[in-house]
C-alpha cells in the first residue's frame, strides 16, 4: 500500500475535460477565509428570514420603551447613580440583547447535525475550528448591528451619551466581546446536547438568572449582598460597568481596561472550549 | 494496491461505542472509472462505510486509502479529492440554489476566477438553471437532490459519494439522476461509489456491485455476474395444500436441468434450473406423476434480489427504506413549520 502522502497521480486512471484535478483544483485552507465564508452563510441566512432581523430591533424597542418607563421612578431612590432610569437602563438593554443574539445564535448548530448539513460541511476540506469561528463571527456582525441600534434608539429617546462619538466604538466592542462569551456557551452546549429541547431548556434556565445576577437592571449597592457577590462573578456586569461609565462620566479609563480585558480572556477562552468541545463530538 | 484502484479497503471495521458492530472486517477496491455500488438493506452499514471513506468517522480498525491518501493519516488530502453527497438532501433552504452552490465552490477553495462558470456548468448536469435564483425552500424533493448532487461536482472530485441517491424519489426524477451519474462516468471519467438498497438501482446502473448485510461483503461482482452464479433461472412452485410429501424436495432435484430445490413455507418449493422453459414441464409432469396437484408456477430470470436471498436467506425489503424516507421527511415537514 502508498504511504498516505503519495499522490494519485496518473494511477489513478486518465480523467478529461478537468475532472480529478484534485489538489491543483484548490487552493489552500485557511483558518480565516473558511470563517468568512461559514459566516456569510450565516448572514445569507439572516438577511433571508427579515422576520428575525425585524424581530431583533422591535425587541430592544420594547425593552426601552416598556422598562425605561416602567422603573422610571426608581431613579427618584436617593443614591440611584444615574439622572433618569432610561440613561441607566441603556447601557443595560445593549448588554441584554447581547446576551440573547449570543446565546441563542449558536443553536443552529443542532438543526446543521440534525439535517446533515454539518456532515456536508465537514466533509469538506476545511478548517474544523473554522465551523465555530465563522458562526461566531457571524454573532459577532449581527450583535454590532443591534447594539447600534439600540444605541440609536436610545439617543432618540433622549439618553445622554457623556463619551461623544469616539465611544461608539468601543460601546460597540464591549457588546462584541461579550457576544463572543455567549455565542461559545451556546456553541458548548450545542456540542455536548444533541437535542434541541434539552438545549432550549438550559438555555432558558441559563438566561434569566444572567440578567437578573448583573448590574443591568439595578446598581450592586441596592441588591442584596449575595446577588452583589454573584454580579461580580457574572460576565454581563464587566461589560455593562464600562458602557455606563461611557453613558453617564464619559471616558473612565481603569473601568474600560478592566471590561475590555476580562471580556476578551472569557471570548477567547470560550472560543477555545466551544472548539475544543465540537472537535470532540465529530470525532 | 493495484495501480487502477482508487479506493482500497482491508479489513476495514467500524464499532460504535455502543458495541454495535456496523462494519465488520471490509476488504474491497474500486477502480479508477467505474460506478462501485453497495448494495444492502436498512443498517448493513453501507453508510457508516461512506462515513469512513469520507472521513466523517474513524474506523475502529483495519485501513482505507482513497485517491492514494489514508483516510486516517490524511484526512484533508482525501477530504479535497472527493465529493460527498449524504442521504440526508443537506441543502440549505433559505439560500438559493445558486449560493448553496457558490458556497459550495468557496469552502472547496475553487478559485475564485472560475466559480461561477463552473456553477453554471454543475446547474447545467443537473438541469437546474432556470430555478438557480429561488429559494430552496420552494424546491420539489426531486430537485432538491439534483441541487444536493450538483454541489458535490462543483470543485470537479475525481471521485463522487451517493449515499443512497434516489431515496424516496419518483421513478422518473430516478431514472434522470441515474442518467446524470452515467453521463459524469462516460463524459468525465469520474469514479462513482454509491449506496442503494433499490435492487434495480444496483443493476442498472452500476458496473460492480458489492452485497453488504450485516456489515460483512457477501458477494462482488458484476451484476450480470452475480445473476450468473446463482446456476440458472428460477421456479417458484406453490403446491395445492400444505402437506407435501417428505422425499418430494429430493424427487425433484433429481431431475433434469434441476440444480437445486428449497423448501419455502405454505407448500412453495424454489428451484434453480437451466433453461427454464424446458424444466417447468419436466417438473409439472414429474408432479402429476406423483399424484400432486399444482396450485400455481412462476418461472424467472434470477434479479439481484434473488443474489441477496441467496447470500443472506433474506430478502430486500424495498419498503423498508421508503418507510423510513417518509418518516423523516415528515419529521422535515414538522420543524420546517
Amino acid at each position: 500500500m502508498r504511504g498516505p502522502e503519495r499522490a494519485c497521480g496518473k494511477a489513478c486512471g486518465g480523467v478529461p475535460r478537468g475532472y480529478g484535478e484534485g489538489k491543483a483544483a484548490v487552493s489552500g485552507s485557511t483558518l480565516l477565509g473558511d470563517t468568512w465564508w461559514i459566516c456569510w452563510r450565516e448572514l445569507k441566512r439572516l438577511w433571508g428570514q427579515k422576520i428575525r432581523i425585524f424581530m431583533t430591533l422591535v425587541q430592544p424597542i420594547i425593552w426601552l420603551a416598556l422598562m425605561g418607563n416602567m422603573f422610571q421612578r426608581i431613579a427618584a431612590i436617593p443614591g440611584f447613580p444615574a439622572p433618569s432610569y432610561l440613561d441607566y437602563m441603556a447601557p443595560g438593554i445593549v448588554t441584554m440583547v447581547t446576551l440573547f443574539g449570543g446565546i441563542f445564535g449558536g443553536l443552529g448548530i443542532v438543526w446543521d447535525r440534525r439535517f446533515g448539513y454539518l456532515q456536508k460541511l465537514l466533509a469538506a476540506p476545511i478548517s474544523r475550528t473554522a465551523v465555530v469561528t465563522g458562526k461566531m463571527l457571524a454573532i459577532a456582525v449581527q450583535t454590532a448591528f443591534q447594539a447600534l441600534v439600540v444605541f440609536a434608539l436610545a439617543l432618540a429617546m433622549g439618553v445622554h451619551f457623556a463619551a461623544g462619538a469616539a465611544g461608539v466604538p468601543v460601546l460597540l466592542l464591549l457588546a462584541v466581546l461579550l457576544s463572543q462569551v455567549f455565542a461559545g456557551i451556546s456553541l458548548c452546549l450545542g456540542a455536548v446536547l444533541t437535542s434541541h429541547e434539552a438545549l432550549m431548556a438550559v438555555v432558558n434556565f441559563l438566561t434569566m438568572p444572567l440578567m437578573f445576577t448583573s448590574n443591568a437592571m439595578m446598581p450592586l449597592d441596592m441588591m442584596p449582598a449575595w446577588l452583589a457577590k454573584l454580579a461580580v462573578l457574572n460576565p454581563l456586569s464587566y461589560a455593562i460597568n464600562p458602557m455606563r461609565t461611557l453613558f453617564l462620566n464619559g471616558w473612565d479609563w481603569a473601568a474600560l481596561a478592566r471590561g475590555l480585558v476580562v471580556l476578551a480572556s472569557c471570548g477567547l477562552l470560550m472560543t477555545a472550549a466551544a472548539s475544543s468541545l465540537f472537535r470532540r463530538s465529530i470525532a | 494496491m493495484t495501480p487502477e484502484a482508487i479506493v482500497e479497503t482491508e479489513e476495514l471495521t467500524k464499532r460504535y461505542a455502543g458495541g454495535t458492530l456496523a462494519v465488520d472486517r471490509v476488504s474491497f477496491q474500486v477502480r479508477a472509472g467505474e460506478i462501485f455500488g453497495f448494495l444492502g438493506p436498512n443498517g448493513a452499514g453501507k453508510t457508516t462505510t461512506i462515513m469512513m471513506l469520507t472521513t466523517l468517522i474513524r474506523p475502529t480498525s483495519g485501513r482505507a486509502v482513497v485517491c492514494g491518501y489514508d483516510v486516517v493519516a490524511a484526512p484533508h488530502r482525501v477530504r479535497q479529492q472527493l465529493g460527498y453527497v449524504s442521504q440526508d438532501v443537506a441543502v440549505d433552504d433559505n439560500l438559493t440554489g445558486w449560493e448553496n452552490l457558490y458556497l459550495q465552490g468557496r469552502l472547496y477553495h475553487v478559485p475564485p476566477a472560475v466559480l461561477k462558470e463552473r456553477i453554471a456548468d454543475v446547474l447545467a448536469t443537473v438541469e437546474l438553471e432556470e430555478h438557480a435564483h429561488r429559494p430552496v425552500a420552494t424546491y420539489s424533493g426531486g430537485m432538491r437532490k439534483r441541487l444536493d448532487i450538483a454541489a458535490g461536482l462543483i470543485h470537479r472530485p475525481r471521485l463522487l459519494f451517493l449515499d443512497e441517491p434516489t431515496l424516496g424519489l419518483d421513478i422518473q426524477t430516478r431514472s434522470r439522476i441515474w442518467e446524470y451519474i452515467r453521463r459524469l462516468r462516460d463524459e468525465h471519467g469520474l469514479t462513482v461509489f454509491l449506496t442503494t438498497h433499490y435492487m434495480e438501482e444496483a443493476d442498472r446502473l452500476c458496473d460492480r456491485v458489492a452485497i453488504i448485510d450485516r456489515g460483512r461483503i457477501v458477494a462482488l461482482d458484476t451484476p450480470a455476474a452475480l445473476k450468473r452464479s446463482l446456476g440458472g433461472d428460477l421456479i417458484t412452485i406453490r403446491l395445492a395444500g400444505t402437506t407435501a410429501a417428505p422425499d418430494l424436495a429430493a424427487g425433484m432435484a433429481a431431475l433434469p436441468l434441476v440444480e437445486s430445490v428449497r423448501p419455502g413455507a405454505d407448500g412453495t418449493f424454489q428451484l434453480v434450473v437451466r433453461e427454464g422453459e424446458r424444466a417447468t414441464p419436466v417438473l409439472l409432469d414429474y408432479l402429476s406423476s406423483r399424484g400432486i396437484r399444482v396450485d400455481s408456477v412462476a418461472l424467472k430470470r434470477p434479479t439481484l434480489d434473488d443474489v441477496f436471498l441467496r447470500y443472506t436467506g433474506r430478502q430486500l425489503r424495498e419498503e423498508e427504506g421508503a418507510a423510513a424516507y417518509h418518516r423523516m421527511m415528515r419529521a422535515v415537514r414538522r420543524v420546517r413549520r
